[in-house]
């Protein structure tokens, strides 16, 4: 018996797969373009207008060009908000919670530990508390009056009150954002280490390889990878962490934890120049692109 | 003939549930409602007390008004943050109670009802202060807020600490004289013994609370009325800056506690009751809003143990002066369904027992001559005695883009409290940032 192929077969299967592709990438393609590129690219648009909520010029906007970026460029506040923002996510995303989240995954991964359960619920606990209940505990636990927590903890070894929100703001926010922050790093890197084989680690140490030189040149470049998306993933979330930083310090004292994300909220919300803010936010779109990119890169990831 | 009878059945039904449905959207027969916002809780308690009685009083006019109470308990940011979001998304409520500062930008905007022709036919209007009222009249000339209170800026001092410091309590002439006696404070305490609202994390305060009426002092035009522009460099401004890098630099500012998230805890709400910050620059409703035995932080016998300074002489020329520092008014959104309704409740809270009852409750004056003999407000001597000082009180310059000088005001001070700049320097970061702000059509050159 002879089966006679069927030359119009695959024309018509590949029309079929062409007709089912709208439809298959249609509803994502229309989720994200309402509501991903429509309010971004509204964005852009009011930041290229004097747009505002109150005062005689709310009643008419205008479209001002690129006046708004160019005062922003100017503006020391701005630029300053800027670099906070870098130390802020230099010192607790991309050092702190990487190197914390990496030691306890590698914690994790020891045959010898005991009460791994605990160990790995205690490290999730600060993701799993709401960003405001988190911010709320801390700003209590850090409470300049003597009856905040750490105060109290000082005045058990006979020290007097301290306002660590007020004396060392940034290092505060950045301890904090590190502490809730370490247990996303920490499944992260968790899940790449599963993927490191036990014999190639095994035979390095038969070697005579310490562990740390295992880790430098065996685990890491392993888990190369995984490690760029993390710090491409922890950047971005970073730069646009607001309630943590807002509910603790509100930006202060003065301007020491203002960083861009809340010097957006308070120019465009709190002194309803929408314009202004939409350009702010515009300016940091364009930086993170850039250092996403610049991690793929890096990483030779496909993103 | 059958099919037409049940034709003729469905279209009568179809009217009649239209007929109910028209008159229940227009609310024929029954009463109209007006939903009316309250952000602090001492105005909101007293307010729900009192409008059981606007609702009966409607009634009896043939106008049933129903009064729906929203509150909403916010700080003065918080508020201002969320009320232009409603506004600006159309969902604020119908009578909003705030202070005047907030009006200025919200009336600008549009949200806010136009309320001369109301104000023109409403005999209770000529009663109110001229000082008020040019406090309420907006940059177009019109009024969009009906006020109900009116406040006195001056400095509050703890009488009975001073005294047992040795410390002189008469009226300090100039500013100079009050520095000198806060040094000696300073040297026997050991802290400091000021607190003017400045920085970031005091909001609105550090501008129409701290700064604005220091240079109101000064008699330097800070906003032109005639031209609608700003005046962001003066002498009075340059000279108001250098007094806060002075006061700093003597330490005589808590500036710990200015940079607290919620700076007036520390300072009005426990050092001064205490006694350990004796000087505060303050409105007059800290005698029953803060001080008072329903208060944030009640002193007992604050009568005795208080007393008000005005403000002393800034530079050559001035004589000491109480400001008048404005205060909350009602106004209705420029949506509000039933427009008639909801300013009748503003005028109907802004009179006679009913506004007593609230002055007395937050502890304003009265922005209104005859209330003098209506109690509760008859039995508050200290507020009388703040009454009898607006009529004679500078009344600050009030402008479109205040909210922006507010912001750079804010940002300014907040240098001088952080170190970073003396008085000359953080006037010349306000006037730069007030500009970048305003946009050069509104700044005087």
């Amino acid at each position: 018996m002879t089966t006679v192929k069927n030359p119009a077969a695959r024309p018509t299967r590949r029309r079929r797969e062409r007709a089912a592709l709208p439809l298959l990438l249609g509803p994502s393609v229309l989720l994200i373009a309402v509501f991903v590129i429509a309010p971004a690219a509204y964005g852009v648009y009011l930041g290229l207008t004097n747009t505002q909520l109150t005062g005689f010029a709310a009643r008419d906007p205008q479209f001002v060009g690129l006046e708004n970026f160019r005062n922003l460029l100017g503006s020391a506040d701005f630029l300053e908000s800027l670099g906070r923002t870098g130390e802020f996510v230099l010192w607790s995303a991309i050092i702190g919670q990487t190197v914390l989240g990496m030691l306890a995954a590698l914690l994790l991964r020891q045959k010898w530990l005991r009460g791994k359960g605990l160990f790995g619920a205690l490290m999730l606990l600060p993701m799993v508390v709401p960003e405001v209940v988190a911010s709320l505990t801390w700003a209590s636990v850090l409470s300049s009056e003597s009856d905040g927590t750490f105060n109290r903890l000082l005045g058990l070894f006979g020290s007097g009150a301290a306002a660590p929100l007020q004396e060392y703001p940034m290092a505060s926010v950045i301890l904090i954002n590190v502490w809730r922050g370490i247990a996303f790093a920490m499944i992260m890197f968790q899940a790449a280490l599963e993927d490191v084989p036990d014999e190639l680690i095994e035979a390095s140490r038969m070697d005579g390889a310490s562990a740390l030189q295992v880790f430098r040149h065996i685990t890491l470049p392993l888990i190369r990878g995984p490690v760029f998306l993390y710090l491409l993933l922890t950047t971005i979330t970073t730069v646009g962490v607001f309630g943590l930083v807002y509910f603790l310090t509100q930006g202060g004292p003065g301007q020491d934890t203002e960083i861009t994300s809340i010097y957006i909220f308070q120019s465009a919300f709190k002194y309803s120049q929408i314009g202004l803010g939409s350009a702010a936010s515009v300016i940091l779109l364009i930086l993170l692109t850039i250092l996403g990119m610049t991690y793929a890169r890096l990483a030779k990831v496909e993103v | 003939m059958r099919r037409n009878r049940v034709l003729a059945a469905v279209a009568a039904g179809l009217l009649l549930t239209g007929a109910l449905t028209a008159c229940s959207a227009t609310g024929e027969g029954g009463p109209v409602t007006v939903k009316l916002l309250q952000f602090q809780e001492a105005r909101a308690d007293v307010v729900k007390d009192l409008i059981p009685e606007f609702e009966k009083a409607m009634a009896k006019k043939g106008r049933p008004v129903k009064v729906d109470l929203v509150t909403d308990i916010l700080t003065d940011d918080q508020f201002r943050t969320k009320i232009t979001q409603q506004f600006y998304s159309g969902t604020a409520p119908d009578v909003v109670d705030m202070g005047g500062s907030n009006v200025t930008g919200m009336a600008g905007a549009g949200y806010l009802l136009k309320l001369d022709t109301y104000l023109r036919t409403w005999d209770g209007w000529d009663e109110y202060y001229p000082s008020v009222k040019k406090g309420a009249r907006q940059r177009d000339g019109s009024y969009y807020s009906v006020p109900h209170e009116a406040s006195v800026q001056s400095l509050f001092y703890r009488k009975d600490v001073l005294q047992r410091l040795g410390i002189d309590t008469a009226q300090p002439r100039t500013w100079n004289e009050l520095i000198a006696r806060l040094k000696k404070v300073r040297a026997k305490t050991g802290e400091a013994p000021l607190v003017i609202p400045a920085g970031t994390a005091w909001g609105g305060g550090s501008w129409t609370e701290g700064l604005l009426p220091i240079v109101a002092g000064t008699g330097s035009t800070l906003y032109d009325e005639k031209s609608g522009k700003w005046k962001l460099r003066s002498k009075g401004l340059s000279a108001t800056f250098d007094l806060y890098a002075d006061l700093v630099e003597a330490d005589l500012l808590p500036v710990r506690d200015l940079h607290n998230p919620n700076p007036w805890e520390p300072t009005k709400y426990e050092k001064f009751p205490q006694g350990t910050l004796p000087v505060a620059a303050q409105g007059s409703w800290g005698w029953k809003y803060d001080w008072g035995p329903e208060g944030a932080a009640p002193i007992k016998n604050s009568r005795e143990k208080i007393g008000t300074w005005d403000y002393p002489a800034l530079v050559p020329g001035t004589e000491p002066a109480p400001i008048s520092g404005g205060g909350f008014g009602y106004s209705v959104n420029a949506d509000a369904a039933h427009p008639d309704a909801a300013v009748e409740l503003a005028k109907w809270l802004s009179s006679g027992k009913a506004l007593a009852r609230q002055l007395t409750a937050v502890g304003a004056v009265s922005p209104r001559a005859g209330l003098a003999d209506t109690a509760p407000y008859s039995n508050e001597p200290s507020l009388l005695q703040a009454e009898g000082k607006l009529k004679s009180s500078i009344q600050p310059p009030l402008g479109d883009g205040e909210d922006r000088v507010s912001q750079a005001v804010q940002s300014a001070t907040a240098k001088i409290l952080a170190g970073e700049a003396d008085g000359s320097q953080a006037a010349d970061a306000f006037a730069e940032e007030a500009e970048q702000l305003l946009g050069s059509t509104r700044v005087a050159e």
